[in-house]
């Protein structure tokens, strides 16, 4: 490295020094260290090392069976479980080609609808958090999402690792007054707190100075990473998998991609509201349509028979495209088995969006990617 | 775009947002006010008014005096249930099949099988029945695929121990539950299970019945 650089523009010789954020640093949303190369404040290199919470998943599911899987996935992105379920169950319904019920259909749609609100007030909670609004709105916003944690307790068993998707349907119909509970928070109390938010956290100029033009994502290079999610669709890629691949019964919902042109920290804030907006909508729909039947087909099995062949079943998770990508030999057990986490490949744009800017910004850029360890490291 | 947020820093939107914050303040002295004749805390009326979905104010719970309601379906650490017979001897449900060793994702089932000590011959029954507490993921499919309802998942999660080893790996003594207990804190599913087993019972009486005339 140069030892004496003239790199902040302002003709000042200065040293770069290398500093590292993390390990164990409140910032970094778990264990995820940030090698910096500073000139004075600002970043001339930032490099993500990952891997401090990696825990073997994938050769753990090898030597699982499919259904033991179930469960671990929910501990890859814990804030999302039920999503994640959703991911891997497509991907082994598809290998053994059996159709889901059509109220199971609904079901899940509704939980995944319901994870996408409880990640993106999160999201935004800890990237205030993280802009050095201590704790206030975060626990604003995560008020409701205490209350669609009730739901899914109520439903699943279980507050966050829900554990609540079989192949060919779910654990368990919904019980007495889950619907009611999932249709005053839809129609009054989620609305509600998304406008609250935007009166909070809109127009305010310390959000805005913070995130406006800082740690821009263009759309070139938001594709070139294989971005997903918020983060993409904020750069004016209009890309969701629930468009351009439709699964389960999304191709059936009235709702639009939101989308943001600017790439930058405020609009990935603003998109997260957008789409809790459109989730939003979707619920409204699956509340209006859901129809009574079986919620499971076939009898349940603790060992499904899975033919031999591949499939690769992916959703839009609430950070991005999630994919699970699984072999078959025929055995009891899958093959090999690949998740494709959001997280992850989102996480390596961090280098390209911080260079450039200012080292408090790293970590509102950091923020902004909405990263879960669990999922990043595996 | 620097210009634009230049333009607009008069502070309004500051304003707007610390008028959420007073609002948030405010609620929860009106809420207070609002429960002040029936009490706002230690009750279950207002436990359950605060975690509904119209709660207002303060959301927590004053936790060792006051707990939060658990949902029916809610799952901690698995518990073996049995069966009181009527003259007063204990019926374990379980038949140590070891399906429930199977399915666990992590494998903390550990189950030793009886046999007869004169015959040699299995008897449908488990001598030991060992959980490893700290390796269970409380993920449910041992009590979701128990063919005899004999495993289900417990509700009592408060179980925290001084002691970290022998302890947590729970034998069948610990383990196990009367089926009044299992009714008591899972009643609709425990209904649900006794009357799919009376109806089995019904074709079994009237399969051996039909046997029998013939």
């Amino acid at each position: 490295m140069d030892h004496k650089s003239k790199g902040n523009g302002y003709d000042v010789e200065t040293d770069q020094i290398v500093v590292n954020l993390g390990p164990q640093h409140p910032s970094t949303h778990g264990v995820f260290r940030m090698v910096v190369t500073l000139e004075g404040e600002t970043i001339v290199d930032l490099k993500p090392v990952m891997g401090y919470l990696h825990r073997n998943h994938e050769q753990i599911a090898e030597r699982n069976t499919y259904l033991m899987n179930m469960p671990f996935t929910d501990r890859l992105d814990y804030i999302c479980s039920m999503s994640n379920n959703f991911a891997y169950a497509l991907a082994v319904e598809k290998l053994m080609d059996i159709a889901v019920p059509e109220r199971a259909e609904y079901i899940r749609v509704m939980m995944a609808e319901l994870t996408r609100i409880v990640n993106h007030i999160w999201a935004i909670g800890f990237l205030l958090n993280d802009l050095g609004a201590f704790f206030t709105p975060a626990l604003y916003a995560i008020n409701e999402r205490e209350l669609v944690l009730d739901v899914f307790e109520a439903v699943s068993g279980s507050r966050m690792m829900c554990n609540y998707f079989r192949f060919g349907g779910l654990a368990r119909d919904l019980p007495e007054g889950v619907i009611e509970i999932v249709t005053e928070l839809v129609h009054e109390r989620l609305p509600r707190k998304v406008d609250e938010l935007e009166t909070y956290l809109t127009d305010n100029e310390i959000v805005r100075v913070r995130g406006e033009g800082v740690g821009v994502l263009t759309a070139e290079d938001a594709v070139a990473y294989s971005a997903g999610g918020p983060v993409l669709r904020a750069s004016g890629v209009p890309y969701d998998v629930r468009k351009a691949d439709p699964y389960s019964i999304y191709d059936r919902f009235d709702f639009d991609v939101a989308v943001r042109y600017n790439g930058d920290v405020y609009d990935r804030y603003r998109i997260r509201i957008d789409e809790i907006r459109e989730s939003l909508k979707i619920l409204e729909q699956v509340l209006r349509d859901i129809p009574d039947g079986e919620i499971q087909t076939g009898k349940p099995q603790y060992q499904v028979r899975v033919p031999e062949g591949e499939a690769y079943g992916r959703v839009e998770n609430p950070k991005g495209e999630l994919g699970f990508y699984v072999v078959s030999n025929g055995k009891p057990n899958p093959w090999r088995y690949h998740v494709r986490a959001p997280s992850f490949i989102n996480l390596t744009a961090l280098g390209i969006m911080s260079k450039r800017q200012k080292i408090a910004d790293a970590v509102a850029v950091l923020g902004s990617i909405d990263i879960v360890l669990g999922e990043t490291d595996r | 775009m620097k210009e634009k947020v230049e333009k607009s820093m008069y502070g309004l939107g500051m304003v707007k947002g610390l008028g959420v914050t007073l609002r948030h303040f405010i609620e929860t002295y009106i809420d207070d006010i609002r429960w002040l004749s029936r009490g706002r805390y230690y009750n279950d009326a207002a436990i359950r008014e605060r975690q509904g979905p119209n709660a207002r104010g303060v959301f927590t719970v004053q936790y060792p005096e006051e707990k939060l309601p658990i949902p029916e379906e809610f799952r901690y650490i698995p518990i073996l249930i049995y069966d009181e017979l009527e003259d007063g001897t204990h019926q374990d449900r379980c038949t140590s099949c070891g399906i429930c060793a199977k399915v666990c994702p992590p494998q903390c089932i550990w189950i030793v099988r009886s046999t007869n000590p004169t015959t040699g011959r299995p008897i449908p029954e488990p001598t030991e029945f060992f959980i490893d507490i700290d390796i269970c993921m409380n993920c449910g499919l041992c009590a979701e695929f128990c063919p005899f309802d004999a495993i289900k998942m417990d509700h009592d999660y408060e179980i925290a121990s001084y002691n970290r080893d022998k302890a947590h790996i729970f034998n069948k003594e610990r383990l196990s539950k009367p089926a009044t207990y299992y009714a008591e804190i899972r009643p609709i599913n425990s209904a649900k299970e006794e009357a799919v087993r009376l109806e089995k019972e019904a074709a079994k009486a009237q399969k051996a019945a039909q046997k029998k005339e013939s």
